[in-house]
């Protein structure tokens, strides 16, 4: 089975085709669906990141654009990649929310027009699952604890009942907002993570106070935000006193996630810790995870980098387990985007874990 | 550290929470426990002494400022504010982690209501911070991240991250559950300072991210 997958919430507009084939079962000669019984394979990944102006953030209308532009030759360079034409393919999967309704508007028109004009089923897909869902069939993880950290979401995830259920979250801002923002205080451009966490390797190591705000298993970041551009307005143009405030805020906000996921293993008992979402990508952050892992003699996974931020894949993924699971498909006239749409109100009928 | 030495015997560790470890000890003969923050390795140094440091000290104030307003909580009998350790009482009873009930959720809301209208703001109040002794009363612990506030945002906060509990770890009862907490926290505070904050809690959950209508679950 081939599923196309495209993705258009943010930032990124990109198109994927996996593979997918699921095992028979020899008694019955029914095919077996569990997720540990298929097999994926990743045929292409093709994307394209719209970069706002130094700055400045993602403009939902100037992003829109960016993905209208780009969207035809992502599709056709995935395809290509991939070596098969759009009629091989066998569902397509769209990312249905939440993220930036114009941006989401571009992923589900082109997805609609495919479905609609060469009838393949088109299943909508949850962002944060598919990033979620993309974590585990990568890494392996069998039942882990999940952290979902992007300019999206702030979240400490554990599967119960037919859902991903939330154990902690950001009370306000999110990670990527908070390292966003602040970056963009000092004339970056969105996303910022990678480049203060460049900044941050050049500091000397003399922390600045910043408030640290953990309220029992959520965060609030927006204090910190504050404080952070207040400092920064004391002495701008300094490049020491940026790279000091830049390596601060890391310190600083990581720790707040570490010691949280620290309380979720405590409180769970989980030996697996997945880390998923774009800032999964910032090396200071794994390093200081590792450790706290480390002290519960819990496992860490962690996504190749190429994967931790936003692309076809997890969308493509997820669209298989979904529909194969009998559960998810959609008429093009009833395909709609959700803007604001919690992982925790999506029922996850493929995964049996506890 | 004299007196360390003559009053307490060798630790045993009972158990690692998310930032102390628990260690069985006995102090002037006594059963007791001691609550010891080790460094964390991943944070930063001065921060990290700080936290440590802070919570160390305002765990044992806490703890005594809860149990005169009527709160049961293990008296504390030694703080050491540069080792961060806590030496106090030991309880013997059954973690409300290991063994819930309506009724003892129900006792859970009176003691987060008896706190709430004396300004004490607990900030972590999961299950497992609640223990049911063998004397069957309801012990709280784990003050470390408390503190006093009049706000109805931050008795919100308290509230939400126990409806947040709930409804993530304990989902086939959690509807009743929470409500059942309600009943017990409105006994205490009346009914209209809980709906008050009830309304602050759907407030702060709508500020968060992706809520359509306001609410978990």
């Amino acid at each position: 089975m081939l599923c196309l997958g495209i993705e258009s919430t943010a930032h990124t507009f990109a198109s994927s085709v996996i593979e997918c084939s699921s095992i028979v079962n020899p008694v019955d000669g029914n095919r077996l669906t569990n997720q540990e019984n298929l097999h994926a394979r990743i045929l292409s990944d093709s994307r394209s990141v719209f970069l706002p102006s130094e700055g400045s953030g993602i403009h939902p209308r100037l992003a829109s654009r960016h993905h209208a532009e780009v969207s035809a030759d992502i599709l056709r360079e995935s395809l290509n990649d991939a070596g098969h034409c759009i009629r091989d393919i066998d569902i397509i999967a769209y990312s249905a929310g939440p993220g930036l309704g114009p941006c989401l508007r571009v992923g589900a028109v082109v997805s609609r027009t495919l479905a609609s004009f060469y009838n393949k089923p088109l299943v909508p897909v949850n962002h944060a699952l598919g990033h979620v869902e993309l974590g585990i069939m990568l890494t392996h993880a069998s039942n882990p604890l999940v952290l979902l950290l992007s300019g999206g979401h702030t979240m400490i995830l554990a599967f119960s009942e037919n859902r991903w259920r939330v154990f902690g979250e950001t009370l306000d801002l999110t990670i990527g907002q908070l390292l966003d923002q602040f970056g963009r205080a000092n004339g970056l451009s969105s996303p910022c993570g990678d480049r203060i966490e460049q900044f941050a390797r050049k500091s000397t190591g003399s922390y600045i106070r910043l408030p640290y705000v953990v309220k029992g298993n959520d965060v609030s970041y927006s204090g910190v935000l504050s404080a952070a551009k207040r400092l920064l307005d004391t002495r701008r143009g300094n490049s020491e006193f940026f790279a000091d405030l830049c390596y601060s805020l890391q310190e600083t906000a990581f720790a707040m996630i570490s010691e949280t996921i620290e309380r979720a293993i405590s409180f769970f008992g989980k030996k697996e810790v997945l880390v998923v979402g774009g800032v999964a990508a910032n090396n200071r952050l794994k390093d200081m995870l590792h450790q706290a892992c480390l002290r519960h003699s819990s496992e860490l996974f962690v996504l190749p980098c190429k994967f931790a931020g936003d692309n076809g894949c997890q969308i493509a993924w997820t669209g298989i387990v979904d529909y194969l699971s009998g559960h998810n498909k959609v008429d093009v006239e009833k395909s709609f985007v959700h803007q604001s749409w919690r992982i925790d109100t999506v029922d996850v009928r493929w995964r049996r874990l506890t | 550290m004299n007196i360390m030495i003559l009053a307490s015997s060798p630790h045993v560790l009972l158990s690692k929470g998310a930032e102390a470890d628990i260690y069985r000890t006995r102090w002037y003969g006594n059963k007791a426990v001691s609550k010891v923050r080790p460094e964390k390795s991943y944070r930063q140094k001065t921060l990290d002494f700080e936290i440590r440091r802070h919570r160390t000290i305002h765990e044992a104030t806490m703890l005594s400022s809860a149990k005169d307003i009527g709160i049961r909580t293990p008296f504390v009998y030694f703080v050491d504010p540069v080792a961060t350790e806590i030496v106090m009482e030991y309880i013997e009873g059954v973690s409300l982690k290991e063994k819930i009930t309506l009724d003892l959720v129900l006792k859970m809301g009176k003691c987060t209501g008896l706190l709430h209208i004396n300004n004490i703001i607990h900030n972590d109040l999961t299950t497992s911070n609640f223990i049911n002794s063998k004397y069957d009363e309801i012990v709280m612990l784990d003050f470390g991240l408390a503190f006093f506030s009049e706000r109805l945002e931050d008795k919100a906060v308290d509230i939400r991250l126990v409806k947040g509990v709930f409804y993530s770890s304990y989902v086939s009862i959690c509807v009743d559950a929470f409500s059942e907490f309600i009943a017990g926290y409105m006994s205490i505070t009346g009914e209209e300072k809980t709906q008050a904050t009830l309304r602050k809690v759907l407030e702060i959950e709508r500020r968060g991210r992706y809520t359509r209508t306001g609410g978990v679950g």
